[in-house]
């Protein structure tokens, strides 16, 4: 086998079969990490906005309150992800691991219709099964591009477009206020909004803002650009005393091979 | 009821200043019936690297057993050892692999990178890393464990104040989980070795 | 058929694998490369021989970078050499999806060197025609390896292969010291590839490729580590009229 593949590419489904039976006794399948989020992007007098909130939940439990849904697709592409987070990732992982060996062979910037065709052809092929509901922004040798692409593979080229839980809150935002040649700070202010109409008014949607410029030749990832959310400081420190745990120190303690002792070693003393 | 909830588990990872710490409880469940108080469900990978697997007795074992194949050809092929963030990438690829017929297992990861930097994540079934600068946990006392967590942990706590934290944090989350508990252990995880203490808990 | 699809390389009665020492033939013929491990980086160059002046030498690569941190120049057979890059690209991409990070050089060399030894062991195919260089800076620095075609391969600090490998190496003896800072290395390089050139060296008759590291910030990792790059013909020419 070689060095660096351990297995064949693709899903494995040996599994498939047991969980299926498992839910079938009524025993539910676990729930996976899904985005919520408010994720958008607009077209701006020199190139491409996108923008993101910064909440995963799992079911009704926020997962984590800072995560980043603008993926790196390739030097002049990035992609908001919402939906199931896992597929969100690994769908834009795969799309730029491909993007990057198509740029290498053809010894050009790939295309922002390149990255579209890829992404939606692999959706397309798993029929909706990948929750992967992706904003794609990016510009190219022929100038800006702004994409939506939806789980089973449709996609639409507009001006400005938001998804996620909380894209109704961010669309009525752009809906009023987008504007054809709107100037870079106009841009980032608007996209700003847009989130924290999702932040604010959509459950599934939360925290900070993450706001991504692509223009011409430069890329600014301004992570965290605005952060409405930050916890106030505990008034008091709830540390405990030294000592306030009983406790013993087992033995033998736990192995690295994760094997069993054959007898324990005394150290204790 | 979920078959994530089968088992019953709590596992909460806490960042220390230059340290991090990884507890657990011990019980083993078939739903209401503890069939063992002595299950492991926190596993080292390497001598600073950390995992806790809740979910399904089952594949905790099959996870452990497979990470630790992956681990040990990496460590023989690279001659170096794995650093947590690129363990938890290889266990992120492993279980979204199995996109379409998961493994029932949410992990939790704690370690320290070859700087000496703490570094926690939790993952899901699937394989989606959520990393956090502060604390993660899993399991079926997640929720408790999250409003503990929320309220008890603070930064730069030293490894001694981070035991004392992450202890009460998991006795009181598990105390009102029926599903975990009889017996907890904590890991901490600190540039000069790994402190493991048993702790003394309720054991019903 | 199976019976007869045995493999072009069977053992000789004195032990040689002869069609391994044939492509050896062919690297020998093939247009020199050097390369150079400098303290903060690594250099790679090679001739660009064409037949004819009606070549377009723009076209030409004789230089590929597999993934930012990692480029590879070769001696021997153009075809082959191609294989071997979308190969290694290919293994790159792999490995960064598993673990999300660039491989190191010594795993994407014994990948490399994996396949070149499965085309001396498999039915109905022929080694390849070239040797490899492969310039590369992971944690445990910058890194410079040579694979054969048998698929062995060797750490260097300095080394050359193809046409004038051995007075290049000779060379190259003289002139290597282990201090020595990238730029130095870089026309080091071009020396080396000047001993031995048939004819004038221009910026268009040769192409060369540089990985640097950069010195560690407190608190940051180790090493972060530049692009691979091919130098554009107007930086070749600065370095050769400094030399001229």
């Amino acid at each position: 086998m070689s060095p660096i593949l351990e297995s064949a590419a693709g899903f494995k489904f040996d599994n498939v079969k047991r969980n299926q039976l498992l839910s079938e006794k009524g025993n539910a399948a676990p729930r996976a990490t899904k985005t919520g989020t408010t994720i958008v992007g607009l077209i701006f007098k020199d190139g491409i906005i996108l923008g993101a909130d910064t909440r995963a939940t799992s079911g009704p439990i926020v997962a984590d309150k800072n995560c980043e849904k603008i993926h790196y697709l390739a030097p002049n592409m990035y992609c908001c992800g919402a939906g199931t987070a896992a597929d969100t990732e690994f769908t834009t992982s795969m799309a730029s691991s491909q993007l990057a060996l198509h740029s290498l062979n053809t010894g050009r910037e790939a295309r922002v219709a390149t990255a579209m065709t890829m992404l939606k052809q692999y959706l397309f092929r798993y029929q909706g099964h990948i929750g992967a509901y992706l904003v794609l922004g990016g510009y190219d040798v022929t100038g800006p591009h702004l994409y939506t692409i939806h789980a089973h593979g449709s996609t639409d080229k507009l001006p400005f477009v938001t998804m996620g839980s909380g894209s109704l809150a961010a669309m009525s935002v752009f809906e009023s206020r987008w504007r054809a040649g709107l100037s870079r700070e106009e841009g980032i202010e608007l996209v700003k909004d847009a989130i924290e109409a999702g932040i604010f008014n959509d459950l599934g949607s939360g925290s900070n803002v993450d706001v991504c410029v692509i223009t011409r030749n430069n890329v600014e990832y301004l992570r965290n650009y605005v952060m409405p959310n930050e916890r106030v400081e505990k008034e008091q420190s709830y540390k405990f005393a030294p000592g306030t745990t009983e406790f013993i120190v087992p033995k033998p303690p736990a192995t690295l091979s994760g094997e069993e002792e054959g007898t324990a070693m005394d150290v204790s003393a | 009821m979920s078959i994530m909830e089968y088992c019953g588990a709590a596992i909460v990872a806490m960042v220390g200043k230059d340290c991090v710490a990884i507890a657990s409880d011990k019980r083993l469940g078939q739903q209401q019936l503890t069939v063992d108080m002595e299950f492991q469900k926190v596993f080292p990978i390497t001598e600073r690297t950390y995992i806790g697997l809740s979910g399904l007795a089952t594949d905790v074992k099959t996870l452990h057993d497979r990470l630790r194949m992956r681990v040990n050809l990496y460590k023989h092929r690279e001659e170096r050892v794995i650093e947590p963030k690129t363990f938890t990438h290889l266990l992120s690829h492993m279980l979204y692999e199995r996109r379409f017929g998961s493994y029932f297992i949410s992990p939790v990861v704690a370690g320290l990178d070859k700087n000496n930097r703490p570094y926690i994540c939790a993952l899901d079934t699937i394989g989606c890393i959520d990393s956090s600068s502060d604390f993660v946990v899993c399991g079926t006392a997640a929720t408790n464990l999250y409003g503990a967590c929320e309220s008890l942990w603070e930064p730069d706590l030293g490894p001694e104040e981070l035991f004392e934290t992450i202890s009460q944090t998991l006795l009181s989350s598990i105390d009102r989980d029926a599903m975990s508990g009889w017996g907890a252990v904590v890991h901490i995880i600190t540039p000069s070795g790994v402190i493991t203490r048993d702790l003394k808990s309720r054991m019903d | 058929m199976d019976r007869y699809s045995f493999s072009l390389t069977t053992f000789s009665p004195n032990g040689k694998l002869l069609q391994i020492e044939h492509a050896l033939a062919a690297v020998g013929n093939g247009s020199t490369s050097v390369g150079i491990k400098a303290a903060n980086g690594v250099v790679v160059a090679t001739e660009k021989k064409t037949g004819s002046s009606l070549i377009d030498v723009s076209s030409l690569e004789h230089m590929a970078m597999i993934c930012d941190s990692i480029g590879m120049v070769y001696s021997g057979m153009g075809p082959d050499f191609r294989v071997l890059v979308n190969r290694a690209r290919k293994a790159a991409q792999t490995y960064r999806r598993t673990y999300m990070e660039d491989p190191p050089v010594r795993i994407l060399v014994k990948e490399l060197a994996g396949v070149m030894q499965e085309f001396t062991q498999s039915g109905g195919v022929r080694p390849f025609g070239v040797s490899l260089l492969l310039a590369g800076v992971d944690d445990r620095g910058p890194n410079l390896y040579q694979v054969d075609p048998s698929g062995s391969y060797f750490p260097w600090k300095a080394t050359a292969i193809g046409k004038n490998m051995v007075n290049s190496k000779t060379f190259l003896e003289k002139r290597f010291n282990g201090d020595m800072e990238l730029e130095d290395a870089v026309y080091t390089a071009i020396l080396t590839l000047k001993e031995g050139f048939e004819g004038q060296m221009t910026e268009q008759s040769i192409d060369v490729g540089i990985i640097s590291t950069i010195p560690a910030v407190e608190g940051e990792d180790t090493l972060k580590q530049s692009k691979f790059q091919r130098l554009t013909q107007a930086e070749i020419k600065d370095y050769l009229s400094n030399i001229a």
